[in-house]
């Protein structure tokens, strides 16, 4: 109850600024300009949107850090900090509301690009249940974005360096498993680096293996953030 | 009823605040008057539990600060320094959204919007966005938003900044109506702010109370001394005789002796309160062939105290 109030108005402020209008449409055009010119979906002829999928945790590194970088950054600057953490709430009801604010945003721009897939349905055999698998994959890593950037936002207070750090800090963690490919790197080195990153567990949702311990990776990552999240508004208090 | 207990805060190797004790009683208003970097908004923070005490602790409604933090929260309104506000919305989303925090709805939600609005003259920029309000209105919705639940204890860090006078004249009336059933604890670096609205006063410096007492108290203390400035004409190159001056009846001491660009000696006296410490400067003065040409009373006031007082190493 006291979370909602907070994403109600994390919701609130984000529509009266231009910048949900502006992720979403950034999300919307790039994911089907990617989809249908970069890799020519109708040349291909294929009943997937594998492709279209593929591209979407990259798109989220430069977007969800424009969600989230205000959310502590700008509190901060602003002074406003001061009255939402005398408001009769916990630092965890606090986080959770500011999490919400951000996910639901995100989530509500997702579902914008559900016409694509309904649309293209008609012209092949799509697997429903792989599209499924796909949209939860989204949310996932949709998720666990969100709460990296808010945590990042926590630690800032300049929300261009916000925005910065959390995009170099997504950047890393969604390809840091393709850097051991990169460097042609093995052994459990090489394992470490894909267990951590974001792209391999996401990968498995694309293809449409639903894996319970892929959820449960970004599951637990979101739960991780967020808490340390909540930490750096304790320790706040002891500066 | 608010009550601080030794609070200590030090930030690395900054001591803020040193040991500060103090109660408010409900139905009281208290004024915290410092110089910037007194320690007045960390000791406003800490009462608010928006940030640790080093040591101490403190007590809201019987609810200490370290234990209970959401009790504290649910009982006090806090306008901090310089009402910072979500610029993206409107005073209307605003204080909307104040009041769901705070758990009021229905009939309830609306009477309190309607009460603050009435009380704080917010209804001509109801509906405009934040960012377009002036700081006067901005300054009103802050404190709008600290009493939106009627709370028993307020603390406001500088309520009254960024406001016309006439604006200053009617915040502080509404604090002075609040403060008849509310603890009300505010700071302020200007001292007609504190003179005119406070019960009692506290003097910090340096992160410690160097100074208490009430209005009356320290009008007391102001009338314990006069402050005599003498400007005098002096035949040039003639001693002068401060010992005979000193030993004067009523003349408690000499504060300070200069000469002026004209020539002229210029010295401040420090009097027994009526005992013709005036007359025997003026006989003096006469005595010693010297014609005074101005005598002006001072009366030592807040300012000089407080001057005096928060200067760096001053006496505890």
């Amino acid at each position: 109850m006291k979370t909602l109030v907070i994403a109600r108005r994390e919701l609130r402020a984000a529509v009266n600024s231009p910048i949900a209008i502006i992720v979403a449409v950034a999300y919307l055009v790039f994911t089907s300009a990617w989809l249908f010119f970069r890799n020519q979906f109708f040349a291909r002829n294929e009943a997937s949107l594998e492709i279209y999928f593929q591209i979407i945790p990259v798109v989220f590194v430069f977007l969800i850090p424009a969600l989230t970088m205000r959310s502590w950054a700008e509190e901060k600057r602003m002074g406003t900090l001061e009255v939402l953490l005398t408001l009769p709430f916990r630092e965890s009801q606090v986080v959770m509301g500011k999490f919400w604010g951000a996910f639901g945003l995100l989530a509500a721009v997702v579902v914008l690009s559900i016409p694509l897939p309904v649309t293209l349905s008609r012209l092949g055999a799509f697997d429903p249940g792989q599209i499924i698998g796909q949209y939860i994959g989204v949310l996932l890593i949709g998720a666990a974005g969100c709460a990296v950037g808010l945590f990042v936002s926590s630690l800032c207070k300049n929300q261009v360096a916000a925005y910065i750090l959390s995009g170099l800090t997504l950047l890393t963690v969604t390809l840091l498993g393709s850097l051991g490919q990169l460097l042609s790197l093995s052994g459990w080195f090489s394992r470490v680096l894909t267990f951590i990153s974001f792209m391999p567990h996401y990968e498995s949702w694309n293809r449409g293996i639903i894996d319970t311990r892929d959820a449960l990776y970004f599951l637990l990552v979101t739960a991780l953030f967020l808490y340390l999240n909540a930490r750096a508004l304790v320790a706040r208090k002891s500066a | 009823m608010i009550e601080a207990l030794n609070l200590s805060k030090r930030y690395g190797s900054l001591e803020a605040v040193r040991d500060v004790s103090f109660t408010v009683a409900s139905g009281e208003i208290v004024g915290l008057l410092g110089p910037n970097g007194a320690g007045k908004t960390t000791i406003m923070k800490i009462l608010t539990c928006s940030l640790f005490p080093t040591r101490g602790t403190a007590r809201i409604d019987g609810h200490d600060v370290l234990d209970d933090p959401l009790a504290v929260k649910e009982c006090l309104g806090y306008l901090p320094e310089n009402a910072p506000l979500y610029t993206d919305l409107t005073v209307h989303e605003y204080l909307d959204f104040i009041a769901d925090a705070r758990g009021l709805a229905g009939t309830a939600k609306k009477s309190a919007l309607e009460r603050v609005t009435d009380e704080c003259g917010l209804s001509p920029v109801f509906h405009r966005g934040i960012e377009e309000l002036s700081k006067g209105y901005r300054q009103r919705t802050g404190l709008a938003q600290a009493l939106i639940h009627d709370p028993r204890i307020l603390i406001l860090d500088e309520p009254t900044t960024g406001l016309d006078p006439h604006q200053i004249v009617e915040i502080r009336e509404l604090i002075l109506r609040l403060g008849k059933e509310k603890s009300v604890i505010l700071s302020s670096h200007i001292l007609q702010e504190v003179e005119a609205t406070c019960q009692r006063v506290f003097i910090l410096n340096e992160g410690r109370i160097v100074a208490q007492g009430t209005r009356e108290e320290m009008e007391r203390g102001m009338r314990g001394e006069v402050l005599l400035d003498v400007t005098m004409k002096t035949s040039r190159g003639s001693p002068v005789d401060i010992k005979t001056l000193e030993s004067s009846v009523g003349v408690e001491k000499l504060v300070s002796f200069t000469t002026d660009s004209r020539g002229m000696i210029v010295m401040r006296l420090s009097l027994t309160p009526n005992a013709g410490g005036e007359e025997a400067v003026f006989d003096w003065a006469v005595a010693a062939g010297m014609k005074i040409v101005s005598m002006v009373p001072q009366r030592l006031s807040l300012e000089d105290i407080f001057l005096s007082l928060t200067k760096t190493g001053a006496p505890q």
